[in-house]
């Protein structure tokens, strides 16, 4: 009786003389009309038609290797198109539960600030992100206090100037990137608040581009205006080299070095792009452990219900 | 305070690190040397620089942050 009804719900073109496991689960899959590659292979092969499965073998393998080959080619591309990749260097905050240094983010600001904030602008941060993370509340605020803001319209109609608030973003240095753009020599500096996360491999990127300034290489001439770094892409950058040992002079004492400040500037825009880190780890850690053990309970519950199925037994009742 | 010579450990490194890079650093200068009549302007060494910025900067990436605050 069961065998009768298995025969209306089959959707496969070929009839089948023998028993298949398959058959007893009630899988409603529907098998496609065309085969794979790699089952026509396993047809072949069982039909005993060697010279056809040999022909499709040998075009599987010629078409990887030519394709493999193929790639080899691009290994003699112009370098210095794509800039010296960066090495990686070992961040205290990389681990899965490691934090920021938040000493360092507060240095790395103070960089900001005093060496890169003439030309870049972070638009997208406000100082109230600060608080708690680099700044007390007071330190904040007397430091946003420090900029002019341009607010209103007031009651008479007029656009005024206030001193800064918490609310308030940073301020831009340019009002526009023509005008960045003017100024720079028609390059526009970035705005730097998600640029770790806007640049392949941003953090080691950013540190090496700032401490990796050198004499270009033999052959390679840079025109007036440009610098040589090998990791910007094209070799030739608008930007100086900005982090020279004791441009900044830190409030707490560490001498500041180009690695340094290199450091501690790229700890302060990796938590700029990425502020929520340390929460995420700490979320994705508890997670991962909790849905592991629903995974194991899931994974019982589901052979305990299948073990009926799993030790059926059926008796094949034929006679030829 | 910040004392008054400021030295980078990057630099101290990668002095340290250029006798571990002699290979790379000899196929630059053979490059230097083989386009040094070039007039065209097209030659370039690029390639080999990198190679051997490659080496240093590996070599200081492992120690450069045990310097550092």
């Amino acid at each position: 009786m069961h065998r009768n009804m298995r025969n209306s719900f089959r959707w496969q073109e070929k009839p089948r003389m023998c028993y298949q496991p398959s058959d007893d689960l009630f899988y409603w899959k529907i098998h496609t009309k065309t085969p794979s590659f790699f089952s026509t292979l396993k047809q072949d092969a069982a039909a005993g038609s060697s010279s056809m499965m040999s022909l499709r073998a040998l075009a599987l393998i010629g078409a990887s290797i030519s394709g493999i080959l193929s790639f080899g080619t691009i290994t003699s591309a112009d370098e210095a198109e794509h800039g010296l990749p960066a090495p990686n260097y070992p961040w205290p905050h990389k681990g899965i539960l490691s934090s920021y240094d938040h000493a360092s983010i507060r240095r790395g600001h103070q960089v900001y600030q005093q060496v890169c904030a003439s030309c870049h602008s972070m638009s997208l941060v406000s100082y109230r992100d600060l608080v708690g993370v680099a700044y007390t509340e007071e330190e904040t605020k007397a430091m946003a206090a420090e900029i002019e803001v341009v607010d209103g319209p007031n009651d008479e109609g007029e656009m005024f100037t206030r001193p800064g608030k918490l609310s308030d973003r940073f301020p831009q240095p340019y009002p526009n990137e023509q005008a960045a753009r003017f100024v720079n020599g028609g390059a526009y500096p970035p705005d730097l608040s998600l640029i770790t996360k806007a640049r392949h491999n941003g953090q080691n990127y950013v540190f090496a581009l700032l401490t990796g300034y050198r004499d270009p290489p033999a052959g390679v001439a840079i025109r007036d205006g440009l610098h040589y770094n090998p990791y910007f892409p094209g070799g030739a950058i608008a930007m100086p080299q900005m982090l020279i040992d004791g441009a900044v002079e830190y409030e707490d004492g560490t001498p500041a070095t180009e690695s340094q400040m290199g450091k501690d500037v790229v700890t302060f825009l990796s938590w700029a792009a990425e502020p929520e880190m340390e929460e995420r780890k700490l979320m994705g850690f508890k997670w991962i452990f909790v849905l592991s053990l629903a995974l194991l309970q899931a994974a019982y519950y589901r052979r305990l219900k299948w073990s009926v199925f799993k030790s059926r037994k059926l008796v094949v009742d034929a006679v030829n | 305070m910040a004392d008054e010579e400021l030295t980078d450990p990057k630099l101290y490194l990668e002095e340290t690190c250029k006798p571990k890079c002699v290979k790379p650093f000899w196929e630059y200068q053979a490059c230097i040397k083989r386009i040094k009549g070039d007039e065209s302007g097209q030659k370039h060494c690029t390639g080999q620089y990198f190679d051997y910025l490659k080496c240093v900067d590996e070599c200081v990436a492992l120690k450069l942050f045990d310097k550092l605050k």
